[in-house]
Order: C-alpha cells, then structure tokens, then sequence
C-alpha cells in the first residue's frame, strides 16, 4: 500500500525534474512529459476502484515525527477515491488542453512545476488521514495557487489576485489548524479514521459535549469555507481568474475550491447532527449558492460570471452536506436514511461539476485564445466559425442549469428534493425558518438558468462583432478540443447512466461519510431521470419559464445598481488593508519617536508602575531599621553633600562644573567605602574618579558647546515625577531588602580564604581566585571597550582623510 | 564535571584574541574564526549528545565546590541554543566574509569582534552562576556596541548611541536586581537560589525582584520593551544585523525562560500574568509594527519582536508542550531570522535602497534569492513542513490544554501579520516588472547566497527532521518544568 504515499509523492518529486528534462529536450513542449504523471496517477488510481466498491478501506502508516504522534497516514476510501479520481482525471485532460493553451514562449518551466506541486498537495488533501499532514498539503495547494494566479507575475492585476486569495486562503487555514488542535485535544488522536472510531462507537457523552466542540467548529469551518470560496469568503476566486485558464478550470472550479467541501464532508462524522453545523453548513452553502449567481448574471467578463457561477455551485454542494448531516441526527432509522440522499446529491453533483464547469472553462479559453476577449459585450454569432466549441457550450451550460439530457438535470432534481426534505424538518427551528430552504435554492436557480443562457447565447448567437474582436473568428485547433469534449461527453454519459457512477463510486464514499447508517443496508441509492410529474419537476419546469423571461426582459437588472461596485466586498477588503496600513503607520510612529529620552522614560515608567503597582497590593514591604549600626553625623554630612551634588548637576550651565559635581558624587563613594572599612574599594574607586574627571576634561576641548534643549515645563514636570519615584523605590527595596535577608549569606565561606587560598586578602582572592572567571571576562570586556575607542577614532581619521580628498 | 563545556566560550574567545595578532590578513582570520566556529558546533552537537548519556553537565572553575565558586552548566536547553548559536553564526560568517568586498571592506576587528559576540553568547547559556550571566551579557553586549558601529555610518552612530543608552541603563538595572537577589537570599549560584526560592516561596519582596530581573531580560529579548530594537537591527551592516536578528534577543528569551522557569516561578501573578500580557501585548505591537512600514529593514526588525511574543506565549503557559513549542520554535527563529536578515540585507544592497516601492522584478535576476525569500516567509509563517510548523503546533496545544485562548489567538493571529508584511516586499521586489535591464544587473556572487542557501535547507532538515531532535527537546522541556532535575546535579552530586 505505499502506493498511494508514492502516489502523492510522485507530482512533487517530478516537479523536482522538470528543469533538467526542460533543458534536455528543449524543442518539444514540455506539457507532453508532464501529461504521464496525472495518466499514471489515474490508471494507479482505477485499478482500487472494485475493491472500494467492494467497501474495502486501505491504510498505511509512514511515522514522520512519532514522538508528538505526527504520522504520515495514508487512507484510501471511497470518498478519497472519488476526488483521486477528479484530480488524476480532470488533471490529465487540463496537462492535455494546457500544452496547446500556453506557447512555448511562456514560463513553462515554472508553470508545470506548480502545477505538479497543486497536483501532490491536493492528492495529499485527501489521501491523508493524519489531521496535521492534511493541514500541510492544505497549505501546499493555497502555496500553488497562489504562485500560478501569479504566473504572470509582471502583471498588477495578477499579483493582486494572487495576494487577496493566499491572504484569504492562509487564515483559513491557520483557522482550521487550531481546529485541529482543538479536535486533537478533545478526541486525543489526530488519526481520522480513530475520531471517526471515536465518535461512532463510543455510546454515551460523545465529542459535541466537549467545550472545545465548538470553537473548533467554527475554526475548521473558516478553513473549509475560505478554501472553497463560500460567502463572505468567495472574492478571492473571481480575482483568482487571473490565472492562465487551464489552471482556473482544474484549480479554481474542479479541484481546489473542492477542498473545503471534501473537508467538510470528510468530518460530518464528527460534526453532523449537530444544530449548529447543519446551520452553518446548510445556510452559508445557500447564501453563497443565492449570491454567487445573482452576481454572476452582471459579470460582462466570461470567466469573471464562471467564477461567480462556480462560487454559487460550491454553495450548492455544501448547503446539500449540510442538509445531509442532519440524518446523523436522527441515528439509525428510515428518517436519517432520507436526510443521507441530500450528501448522496452533493457527491454527485460534485462530479457533475467537475465535468460541466471544466468544459465551460475550457471553452472559454478557446474564446479568449482564439479572439483575443472574453467580454460577453464583444462576442457574439461565433456558432458558425466554432461549431464544435459552441456544441461543448450549449452541453456544458444547459447542464449547469439544469436541463435534460445532461447530468446537471439529474443532480439539480435531487437538489430540489432535498431542500424540500429539509423544510420538512420539525428539529433546529426548521418549523420556522424550513421555508427559506426551498425558496433560496429555487430562486438562485432562476439565475443559474440566466448566466447559463448567456454563456451560450450571448457568445454563440446573435450578431458577429469582427470589429471588435482582437483575431477573426475560427474553430480551436483539435488538440484544444480533445479535452473539452471528452468532458462533455461525460456530461451526457453520466445523465444516461448515472447508475454505474453511484454504485463505485458514491456508494463506497457515503458509506465513509456515515460509518453509523452504513450497516443498515439502507444506503444504495438509483438515480432515476423521470419520477413522476412531483415538486421538483414543477421546481424545474418554473425555472426554466421564470428564467427564460428574466433572460429576454432584461430591465431587472437595474436592480444591480443597489450593489455598486464601489461597496462590494472585494473592494472592502483592499480598502481595510489599506486602512490598517496607514493606521499601523500612524500608531507605530506615534510611540517610536526615536528619542533615547522617550525611551527612558517608558522604561522608568514600566518600572514604576508595575514595581510600584505591585509594591501597593502585596502591601508595603517590612524595613525594620533595628538592627542597624547607628547613623553618625560624618555620614549624615557626607550623604547631604552627596544630594546636594546630584541635585545642582541638572541645573549647572557648562560642563566643566557638571563634571566636578559627578566627581563629588564617585569621591563621596569613596568616602563611604573608607568608613566601612574597606581600603582597596576605595583605592579602586578613587582611581577610576580621577582618571574618568581628567578624561573628561582632557576631551573637553574637542566638543561643542553645551547646549541644553529647551523642554516645556510640563515635561519637565513629569521627568521629575518619574525620576522621583523611580528613586524612592529603588531606594525602598533596597532597605527592605537590607532588612529583609531570608537566608545566610555563603560570604562566611569566603572568610577562610587564608586555609583556602593562602591569601588572606578576601577582595584579592575573590576577585583572582573564587571568581577568577569573572575577572578574566571583565578583563575581556575592557579589552573589546578599548578595541571600540580604536576604531571610533580610525572611522573619524579615515572620514577627515576622505573628506580632505574631496577638499 | 567535564572541562569539555567550557570550550564552546573559550575557543570563540581565545580565538578572537589570537586574531588580533594578524589584523592585515583578512584571509586568515576568516578561516581561523570559521575553524573555530565550526569546531564550536562540533563539540556542542558532542556535548548535547553526552548529556543525553550522563545526564546534566556541570564544571566548576578553579574546583571551588557549588555555591561558592563559578560554574557552567551544560543542560540540554542551553546546549541546543549554543549549537544553534554556532551553526547559525559560522553561516553569517561566510557570508560576512564575501560581503566585506563590496560592502565595508572588512573593518580591521571584525572578526574578532563576531567571535567575542558568540564567546558571550554562548556563554551566557552556558553559565550557572548569575553574576558570572552579568558578565557574560556584558561581553556579548561590549561586542555588539562596537560592531554596530563598525563601519562608523552617520545612521549607524545615531542608532548606536540609543542602543547603547539603553543598554548601559539596562546593564544598570540588572547589577541593582542581583544586588537585592544576592541580599535577600545571601547566594549567587543559580541552582542554590533555586532552592533557597523555593524554600522562601513567594515573598512580596521576592516577588518585586522577580520583577526587576523581568523588566531587565525584557528589555534584551525585546518583550513589551522593544522600542529600541527596530533602529539598532536595521542600522548596522547585513551580517551584523543578521547575527543581532538571529542571536542577540534570543539570550534575553533564554535569560527569561531560564530564570521564570528556575527561580522566580512560584509567583503566578509574574511567571503567568505579567509575562502573558507582556507577550500579548508584544504580539500586537510587532504585528502592528510589521506591516506600518514600506522599509524592508524595518519590516524586518518588527518581525523579529513578533517571534519575541509568540515565544514568550509558551513560558507564559508552561505546559510541557507550550516549552516544547517554545524550544523548537527558539531554535527556528534563530536560523530563520539569520537567514531573513541575510536576503532583507541582500536585497538592500543590490538595489540600494531599503525601501520596497523603488524597487520591482528581482526575481528575473535573482531567482535563487527570490525563491529563497519566499521559502524563510512560509517558514516564518509557520507552513509545514518547515521549521516553524512544528514549534507552532506545539506550542498551540499547549495554550489550548492550558485554556489560554487569548494568548492562542493572538499567536495564530500573528503569523497572518508576518505573511502580510512580508508577503508585501516579496510581491514588490521580487515580482513586477524588472527595471533593471538586461546585463546590467549587480551580480550576486555564489558566496552570498549559499549561506542562504544552507540556512533554507537547515530548515527543510529540521521542520521533515523534527523528530531527530525531539529527544533533546523534550529533555530541555522537562529540565525547565522541573527544577530540582537541573538543582540536584549541581548540588548534590
């Protein structure tokens, strides 16, 4: 089974190769070496399919960091095979289309490489079992992305694009990984396959009553809705069409934005039946479902209104495994069985997608290839010139909208079924709010069925502009075709046996989704094109009548004018970056003055309120003064003087006379150390006064003028308060610290140094011999201060010798 | 006792020395002070593996038995740091050897000056005595006064002057705090003073000292108060700013980490609050610090004080995996932000200018330095499977264990600010239209880059590598949370 590990590894080990082979065979285009790997990856894949349908399950364990249980777990399902599946197959048509797509002029190097990258990370997504591994291809397909949105980088929009969607899609992800975490810490494992154990055995108090349950909800949520561009989330994706358009049809409508749906079905296990997740799914999927094709009937740019198109099919999905995660609600029964039809449509309408949206984008490729503009405005009657593109179209849209022979029909009906299911409901407030369900879904598909008309007709139908087209019209070389057709062929194949599809593939993935209900030998579903004239056949027929009037009756669209661009929620976005620039901007200048006085002061002031705050509430500390030898009035004298000294220094007006009085201060020092008995400090200290005063005055002569700054009185006022209080507690701790010894000091030890050391001299032999270290280091220190002067004074002869040259 | 655990100091330190004796050949002393380093590297990666054997390591000096003389201690904690350390400078040290040609031709003590800063780094890890940590700070800080005015640049002397003020007053504040340390509990051995603080538990007076030694290894990692840390990182030369960058902070981190775990722990109010809201409070600051500027150097320097919070988070929480998080991250930042200063460093050179709206399209030139950038900003961010994915997970588990949810966020919430700011000089510089034309382009000679390029790959080697060292790290971890592992070697044995 370390096939799959290799399978994954396999894209990201030939991206490795792709510069030599580019070099080595510099005159074929390169796409063709690339187009094996997704082929190998899909056969690989294939030959698993009759043992999945078989519900077999494949695991391997690779340890990466075992000791905090990181492992790279492998898990093969039938949920994970079916986006394989999508990501080899759709893959190895888009390598297919993107060798006739991009010239050999173009960066291909690069492009293939990210392109193998994505292709490595997404089979990680989904292949992976291990939470924190999953997070790391998570990462992987953002990083991919967002380097082929900017594949070419030159371009402003582009780079943009590439920035709004790794911003948006990166804070998702850190979301989801404290999610992770969260999940980590309530079920104890990491594994996927051991929560899901967890969570489906275990009788009693299950995961949801955990605290954690969710907080990490939300955050897995954000991940999954950001990464599959669901409402607020979704105004990476339009930006993201930047992208060179095989990567907008296999990234950024097929495989990629899927990530988050196969996330989210991947832990409703985990997270199904519950109120909150049904909410959340269910409701975001249906605004972003409601608001992505609302705005995508205004887009006059073909991939702009497919990207739109492809948010609002995401929201579709994801409001479907909403609805589905209810059956966890309801355990085992006929009910749940019911509710797991809604996942059931999402997978399959998963697949459909895949096949549809990647056509459609295909062609527009060819459109915006071929003509030189995807602006609907400038197209128009291409259906003589590209017959064979404008078949691939009219499949492509009249399945997206819902339309029969094609599969889109098949899944929109069970998509109607399901919301009506839903409005059913008697739990989670459904009684009140049900409604809204059939409605949303029933109107956004109003305007599904208008962009779909438009893509179709507005291209294809209608006057031919050559005047305003960049190229003349003419039918795509076939290779470009290839791929598209083999989509649109899927398209019809899957309306007419849509059957083959649901039993390996959707079955095997819905027993995964819902490990409980599996056992109940209730899960096998048939599609069936034709049940009866029921609500969602009625659904479908008024669509199709609403829509074709709103498509002919064009003047509801000034509705639009109520959403001006100016407010959209792209343009919020890139205005509150750049408020929090300049905002950052002004409040980090405003405390970074770049005076040393400044600084001090915010050090004395930490000092002062958290020394002081914290010397007020664990109350006043003990001084006791007992102890104490008595104060003579020598000392009492000495220290007057020394106060006196520190006091003037602040107001003397030339230097000379601040230097002497900080003399006073060191000699006063000195002083003290005689009264205390210890001569050679006060040697020490009499020496180091002298030479600091008379290198002082000796550098006298080379500076300027003392010119004190001028500060309000106000300042003034304050640097004294600081400084005052800053004193009184140093000074405050210092007495009770005199006073408040908790322990014998180890000093006695040193009392013997004669028996120790055979020097009788304590200082000496502290400072040569206990502490030599010490010494020798400061003797260091000295050394590199001297070394600094040395240079300082070089820098200034050299600057003096450089400037004399100019001179 | 092993005289093996002095070396990492005093090979930098004698070495140094020695240098000064062949001040005119450049040459030599780059390969002398290589040689030393990378022995240094050696011998740490020997003694951390020696610990795993024997246990904690100690050495007293001049045999005087603990508390009463000086001693090192080798714990797997500070051993890590100083192999890091090593690495990570004989790394700039390349790069600083090539740069010198163009860049400030080789001030005449440079090297030296490098080899006295890790001497003084790696033995403030090392030290077990607090006053012999004065000391030490003191070489490494003497070392970094002269460096970051070597070259004597008209910003360079504005800047230094503010580094050094704050410095010397902080230099200050620790001698006053050991003082009162010394008075209250009579000893200076780290290990004694544990004992004699635990012994004592929480006093208000101990308490109010505790507070004083945080104001002051604050003020070197650059927690809460960092102001005077974006001038001095961005004014000095490229490898000098890249050794700051990567080691200066992280001896305040570990001073901090040290002393909160062994000595001053029993008071919560400090070891959890206080250091939890300097984190946070840190996090914002550097967050927010990050993305007011358009000079890449500054974006740069609040970088480095965003990794500052986001480490303290863990020793705010201290659960084992939060100080396990905390570690790996410690030494990620250290080769990330060496390499993160190195490319800022680069780039400004190329161009000449600091500033990311003057430049466009490097990437067409310097595609190696392009990519290497993007690579240190995943890093950075935390992406799997580079360096900082690991530390960051861990150190998420243990906010959540500990239900520090402010904290997380705030974590988790910063590495989106490190992405953007930095996000913004590589869609700047690196991509858009080159404006450089063709052949007219600076040349990037190969020993610029490949201590970059070693740097990136250190980081690939420890994110997919990450379990090789977990043993060492989960003993370091285990070693802080439970002092008397690190008291009773050193006293009783």
């Amino acid at each position: 089974m370390l096939t799959i590990h290799l399978a994954i590894i396999f894209p990201l080990l030939a991206a490795l190769f792709v510069p030599f082979i580019s070099k080595k065979f510099a005159n074929i285009h390169i796409g063709w070496f690339i187009l094996s790997v997704p082929i190998i990856l899909f056969l690989t894949l294939v030959q698993f399919i009759p043992s999945i349908a078989m519900g077999e399950t494949y695991i391997y364990s690779v340890p990466w960091i075992p000791t905090y249980g990181i492992h790279f777990n492998i898990m093969l399902d039938g949920l994970s095979l079916i986006f394989g599946l999508i990501i080899t197959g759709i893959g190895i048509l888009v390598v297919l289309y993107s060798i006739y797509y991009l010239s050999r002029e173009e960066a291909l190097t690069h492009f293939y490489i990210y392109l193998l990258l994505f292709m490595g990370g997404m089979l990680g997504v989904v292949f992976t079992d291990h939470l924190l591994v999953l997070y790391a291809f998570w990462e992987v397909t953002s990083l991919s992305s967002f380097l082929l949105i900017a594949f070419w980088y030159h371009r402003k929009m582009s780079r943009l694009g590439a920035q709004k969607s790794l911003l948006i899609t990166v804070s998702g992800g850190v979301a989801m990984l404290v999610g992770f975490i969260m999940v980590y810490i309530m079920a104890g494992t990491m594994s996927l396959r051991e929560i899901i154990a967890l969570v489906s055995t275990e009788p009693g108090p299950s995961l949801a009553d955990h605290p954690l349950f969710v907080p990490a909800m939300l955050l897995i949520l954000l991940g999954a809705f950001t990464k599959s561009a669901q409402f607020p989330f979704h105004i990476w994706l339009p930006r993201a069409m930047e992208a060179p358009t095989p990567v907008s049809a296999y990234l950024h409508s097929a495989t990629m934005v899927k990530a988050g749906i196969y996330l989210v079905a991947r832990l409703t296990p985990i997270f199904g039946g519950d109120g909150l997740w049904f909410w959340l799914v269910s409701g975001v999927g249906l605004i972003t479902l409601l608001w992505g094709s609302f705005t995508a009937v205004r887009q006059t740019d073909l991939k702009a209104l497919l990207a739109y198109s492809t948010v609002s099919q995401l929201g579709l999905i994801m409001s479907l495994l909403g609805i589905g995660s209810v059956a966890l609600y309801f355990g085992q029964g006929p009910q749940s069985v019911l509710y797991t039809q809604a996942t059931f449509a999402a997978l399959f309408h998963l697949v459909n997608h895949a096949t549809f949206k990647g056509a459609l984008f295909m062609v527009v490729g060819i459109v915006d290839l071929g003509l030189g503009t995807r602006d609907v405005r400038r197209l128009g009657g291409l259906m003589a010139f590209m017959p064979v593109t404008f078949t691939i179209a009219l499949i492509g849209s009249f399945s997206m909208a819902g339309l029969p022979p094609f599969n889109g029909f098949l899944s929109k009906e069970m998509f109607f079924a399901a919301v009506l299911e839903a409005k059913a409901l008697s739990i989670f407030s459904m009684e009140t709010w049900g409604i809204l369900f059939p409605v949303l879904a029933w109107t956004a598909s109003i305007f599904t069925f208008v962009y779909s008309m438009i893509i179709v007709f507005r291209t294809f139908l209608g006057k031919y502009k050559p005047e305003r087209l960049e190229h003349e019209a003419r039918e795509a070389p076939v290779g470009m075709l290839i791929s598209p057709l083999v989509l649109a062929t899927l398209v019809v194949a899957l309306f007419f046996f849509p059957n083959v599809l649901s039993q390996y593939l959707l079955q095997p993935a819905m027993e995964t989704i819902f490990p409980v209900l599996a056992t109940e030998n209730g899960l096998i579903y048939t599609i069936k094109a034709w049940h009866g004239i029921d609500a969602t056949l009625m659904m479908t027929i008024g669509v199709v009548l609403v829509g074709t009037l709103l498509y002919k009756w064009r003047t509801w669209q000034g509705v639009y004018r109520l959403f001006p661009e100016r407010f959209s929620l792209d343009r919020v976005f890139d205005h509150s970056l750049f408020l929090i620039e300049k905002g950052s901007s002004k409040l980090t200048r405003a405390y970074m003055t770049g005076f040393l006085r400044d600084y001090y002061v915010y050090i004395f002031l930490f000092f002062i309120v958290v020394v002081g705050g914290t010397y007020l509430w664990k109350g006043p500390l003990p001084i006791t003064l007992l102890q104490d030898s008595s104060v003579e009035v020598y000392e009492v004298s000495l220290v007057l003087v020394m106060v006196a000294a520190a006091l003037a220094i602040p107001f003397v007006q030339s230097r000379i006379t601040a230097i002497l009085l900080n003399g006073v201060l060191g000699f006063a020092i000195a002083f003290f150390f005689v009264i205390f008995r210890a001569p050679d400090l006060a040697l020490t200290q009499l020496v180091v006064e002298m030479v600091t005063t008379v290198l002082f005055l000796l550098c006298f002569y080379y500076l300027p003028e003392w010119k004190k700054e001028p500060a309000p009185t106000r300042t003034k006022v304050i640097n004294l308060i600081i400084a005052g209080l800053a004193g009184v507690l140093f000074t405050l701790i210092a007495l009770s610290v005199n006073s408040g010894a908790l322990f014998e000091s180890i000093s006695p030890y040193f009392e013997k140094t004669g028996e120790l050391t055979g020097n009788n001299n304590i200082v000496n032999a502290i400072l040569a011999d206990f502490r030599a270290f010490d010494t020798m280091l400061e003797v260091i220190v000295l050394l590199i201060a001297g070394i600094g002067v040395y240079t300082l004074i070089k820098v200034r002869a050299q600057q003096k010798g450089e400037a004399d040259l100019e001179n | 006792m092993n005289n093996i655990i002095v070396l990492p100091m005093v090979i930098p330190l004698f070495t140094a020395i020695i240098l000064i004796f062949f001040l005119s050949y450049v040459r030599v002393q780059y390969w002398l002070s290589l040689v030393a380093l990378v022995i240094t590297a050696a011998l740490s990666g020997y003694i951390l593996e020696l610990i795993q054997r024997e246990g904690i390591l100690r050495l007293d000096f001049g045999q005087w038995p603990p508390p009463f003389g000086i001693l090192f201690v080798a714990d797997s904690f500070a051993t890590i740091l100083v192999l890091t350390a090593s690495i990570v400078s004989a790394l700039i040290l390349i790069y600083a050897y090539y740069a010198g040609q163009s860049e400030h031709d080789h001030p005449r003590f440079f090297y030296s000056l490098i080899l006295f800063l890790v001497a003084g780094v790696n033995g403030s890890f090392l030290t077990g005595d607090i006053f012999n940590l004065f000391v030490c700070f003191e070489v490494m800080l003497l070392a970094s006064y002269v460096l970051i005015t070597l070259g004597g640049r008209k910003r360079q002397l504005r800047e230094s002057v503010k580094y050094i003020g704050i410095n010397v007053l902080s230099s200050w504040l620790f001698l006053v705090a050991i003082a009162y340390l010394y008075g209250t509990a009579g000893t200076l051995n780290m290990a004694h003073l544990a004992e004699r603080m635990a012994e004592a538990g929480p006093t208000p007076l101990i308490t109010v000292i505790s507070i004083l030694f945080l104001i002051v290894f604050s003020l070197k990692a650059g927690l809460l108060l960092y102001f005077w840390l974006p001038g001095a990182y961005s004014a000095p030369p490229t490898a000098v700013a890249a050794l700051f960058g990567a080691l200066l902070t992280k001896v305040g981190i570990y001073a901090l980490f040290r002393i909160f775990s062994l000595l001053f722990y029993h008071d919560p109010f400090v070891s959890e609050t206080l250091l939890g809201i300097m984190a946070a409070l840190t996090l914002i600051g550097g967050s927010i610090g990050a993305v007011a500027y358009n000079d890449i150097r500054h974006i740069v320097a609040y970088n480095v004080v965003i990794a500052v919070g986001f480490i303290l988070v863990g020793l705010a929480i201290a659960t084992p995996a939060a100080i396990e998080g905390s570690i790996y991250y410690l030494i990620h930042d250290m080769i990330a932000k060496g390499l993160l200063f190195l490319l800022a460093g680069t780039i400004v050179t190329l161009t000449g200018t600091g500033k990311i709206e003057e430049m466009s399209g490097l990437i067409r030139h310097y595609p190696l330095l392009g990519w290497l950038f993007f690579i240190v900003i995943l890093s950075l961010v935390g992406i799997p499977p580079l360096s900082g994915f690991i530390g960051k997970v861990l150190l998420g588990q243990g906010a959540v264990q500990a239900e520090a949810y402010l904290l997380l966020g705030l974590a988790f919430l910063s590495s989106l600010f490190v992405l953007y700011s930095l996000l913004r000089i590589f869609l700047n510089c690196f991509w858009g239209e080159t404006t450089i034309s063709e052949g007219e382009e600076t040349p990037l000679r190969k020993g610029l880059i490949i201590p970059s390029f070693i740097l990136a790959m250190l980081m690939f080697g420890l994110g997919l590598g990450a379990e090789l060292l977990a043993p060492y790290v989960k003993e370091a971890a285990e070693t802080l949370l439970n002092p008397n592992l690190y008291i009773e070697p050193i006293l009783y044995q």
